[in-house]
């Protein structure tokens, strides 16, 4: 399988406290990696300095994304090159319709494939079919971004628009917390649906119940900003039965 | 300083300044002579004022308008409507009124100079009495030419039952306009205001508003001085159930100033009043936001919210916001927030994640911001500066 994303030897600090300590992880074309681990192992901070977050010290190590040095991009350059991060807390941007907004995330990921804008009728019926698939009700499009959601709401709607830009590498960051049973199993059979030979994930979750749905090729155990462990489907098992002390001790 | 010498004339002066109709009905009318002499004492006690000796601590009109000619310049009111069936129009109706009406401003703000000011000199009277909802919006043009000074003043008299659309744009003039317009809003009507200030003149306007009961003002403001401007209202809610949301855009041109102050008064109990800034402010700009939630003891079921959101994208700019509140009784439900600074840098983030390179995110943050109170189909969308738009 072709590599496409390459983290080597990755440090990262935040005010001087280091968060990632010399962090490799390798995800190849088409697979799909879950990364558990305890509160505050820094799991969150990975997923920001990949999307290219600013307040982070990079103090060692590379990003390689399709031989690209991730680094040397900027977030929305990051974005329009296939990295897409489904944020744990959406902001709310008031006066922004999410409609509009999506269709203008969506232009500019096809401006910079060299791809002329969907036509109207054409992005509408896109939408609508993905936000029948999410159980997200047309008038919600229209509402501004984020603003009064509930937090399951939010996290279907980056759902949405992680269905509408299909990214090479989405990054989901918790994207199971805050639903409800039942919107649970929609969220991830829409983003399992996503799934192809050509694009890849990264799965910060919590819960095994999230890769009962989206069975990873690959889970890692992340502790104290570094992978300790890696293995199967498997090692999602034993996390939930036992939690983490085996890994924290090793 | 050529006004404070004009301000010391006898009212002769006074006369002077005003058409030959308005000569003619003052010497019918000999108790608006009175009323107007009062304005004048009360005017020449306080003299223009400053920012020691007046509520609005921010503009220091004396200062402003110390270089200003004092001749009147030419002012332009074009009125527009086609319900002329359903609308008076008038230089001189407001004469017939009662004498306590006509006096409202003077018993209520009985420190504002900048109103004696306007009802000492007015030059330009228009009475408006609606008599039934009229079909399409009014739409009213004032515009001034050259420099000096003028002083339009506006009453309209809202019958019960009525609902009205009025289109206010304010442009043009070098000089100093200092305009009043009072509202007197019956039962159950409703007045939709949407107002655009282009002014190039130093600005002053006044909303004197007297709320029925179940009656409702509402006002969409877009201020793009390219001047000195102040807008201020000062609105009485009279009547039971009677409700005001003002919403105000302010983007100054260049090095201008913007003052945006709502005084609500809640004398009637279940009254609602709501206000809110949003601006944003360039190079070397200052805006002022003051809101004052008044409401006596008496009054119950009272609500009342002022919310003030400023983004600065100029170290040299300024805002100044000052809510208030004087409550006097328990039964209220009110709200107040005021947010200074530069775009949110998360919000930045989050727009970039999605592809949109920083210029983009920030000006769809900024749209946004502007779209709260003009959304895409406000009649003032079009009014908005091209990278707003």
């Amino acid at each position: 399988m072709k590599e496409f994303l390459n983290i080597k030897n990755l440090s990262v600090s935040v005010d001087e406290k280091s968060i990632i300590n010399n962090l490799n992880l390798k995800i190849n074309k088409g697979e799909i990696h879950a990364i558990m681990g305890p509160n505050g192992s820094g799991k969150s901070t990975l997923s920001n300095v990949l999307a290219g977050k600013n307040g982070y010290n990079i103090t060692s190590g590379d990003i390689l994304f399709c031989e690209e040095n991730l680094l040397d991009f900027s977030p929305d350059e990051r974005a329009n090159k296939g990295i897409f991060l489904a944020f744990q807390y959406p902001v709310e941007i008031p006066g922004v319709t999410n409609i509009n907004f999506i269709k203008t995330a969506l232009e500019s990921n096809r401006e910079f494939q060299g791809l002329d804008p969907l036509k109207p009728g054409d992005f509408l019926k896109l939408i609508k079919e993905k936000a029948e698939l999410l159980g997200i009700p047309e008038d919600r499009l229209k509402r501004q971004l984020n603003v009064g959601f509930s937090g399951g709401e939010k996290k279907r709607n980056e759902a949405l628009q992680l269905m509408m830009l299909n990214p090479s590498l989405a990054i989901l960051d918790e994207t199971d917390s805050g639903l409800d049973v039942d919107a649970f199993k929609v969220v991830a059979d829409a983003i399992n649906s996503t799934r192809s030979k050509d694009n890849s994930m990264l799965i910060i979750t919590h819960y095994q119940r999230l890769l009962e749905r989206i069975q990873p090729d690959i889970v890692h155990v992340f502790v104290n900003g570094s992978i300790t462990e890696s293995g199967g489907p498997e090692l999602a098992n034993e996390i939930e039965k036992n939690g983490y002390e085996r890994f924290s001790n090793g | 300083m050529k006004l404070k010498k004009m301000a010391m004339k006898d009212l002769a002066m006074v006369n002077f300044l005003n058409s030959e109709k308005l000569d003619y009905s003052f010497d019918n009318l000999s108790s608006f002579m009175d009323e107007r002499a009062e304005a004048y004492r009360n005017f020449k006690n306080i003299g223009i004022p400053s920012k020691r000796n007046e509520r609005w601590k921010y503009t220091d009109l004396k200062n402003d308008i110390r270089d200003i000619d004092f001749s009147l310049c030419k002012t332009l009111i074009d009125i527009k409507t086609d319900s002329l069936d359903k609308i008076d129009i008038s230089e001189i109706d407001y004469f017939n009124k009662n004498k306590n009406d006509y006096l409202k401003p003077i018993q209520y703000l009985n420190d504002e100079a900048i109103i004696y000011l306007n009802l000492s000199y007015s030059n330009l009277f228009r009475v408006i009495t609606i008599k039934e909802s009229p079909d399409k919006p009014i739409l009213i043009n004032i515009t001034s030419d050259g420099k000096g000074m003028s002083f339009p003043r506006f009453i309209f008299n809202i019958y019960p039952n009525v609902n009205v659309e009025i289109h206010f744009f304010n442009g043009g003039g070098e000089g100093f306009i200092n305009q009043l317009i009072e509202f007197n809003i019956d039962d159950n009507s409703t007045v939709n205001i949407f107002r655009v200030n282009e002014s190039t003149s130093i600005h002053s306007e006044t909303f004197m508003t007297y709320l029925n009961t179940n009656s409702n003002l509402l006002l969409t403001n877009l201020s793009l001085p390219k001047n000195k401007s102040r807008f201020q209202a000062f609105n009485s809610f009279n009547g039971e159930h009677s409700s005001s949301v003002f919403k105000s855009v302010s983007i100054p041109f260049e090095g201008c100033k913007d003052d945006f102050l709502v005084y609500n008064t809640h004398i009637g109990s279940s009254c609602s009043s709501n206000v809110g800034m949003r601006s944003i402010l360039e190079k070397g700009v200052e805006c002022s936001f003051q809101a004052l939630i008044d409401i006596e003891n008496k009054v119950k079921n009272s609500k009342a919210e002022q919310d003030c959101r400023a983004i600065l994208l100029d170290e040299k700019a300024s805002m100044n916001a000052k809510p208030e509140m004087k409550i006097f009784n328990n039964d209220v439900v009110c709200k107040h927030g005021t947010t200074i600074g530069s775009l949110n840098k998360d919000q930045i983030f989050y727009l970039n994640s999605r592809g949109l390179s920083k210029l983009r995110a920030e000006k769809i943050l900024l749209q946004g911001i502007i779209n709260e109170y003009i959304p895409e189909n406000s009649p003032l969308i079009n009014f908005l500066p091209e990278n707003y738009k």
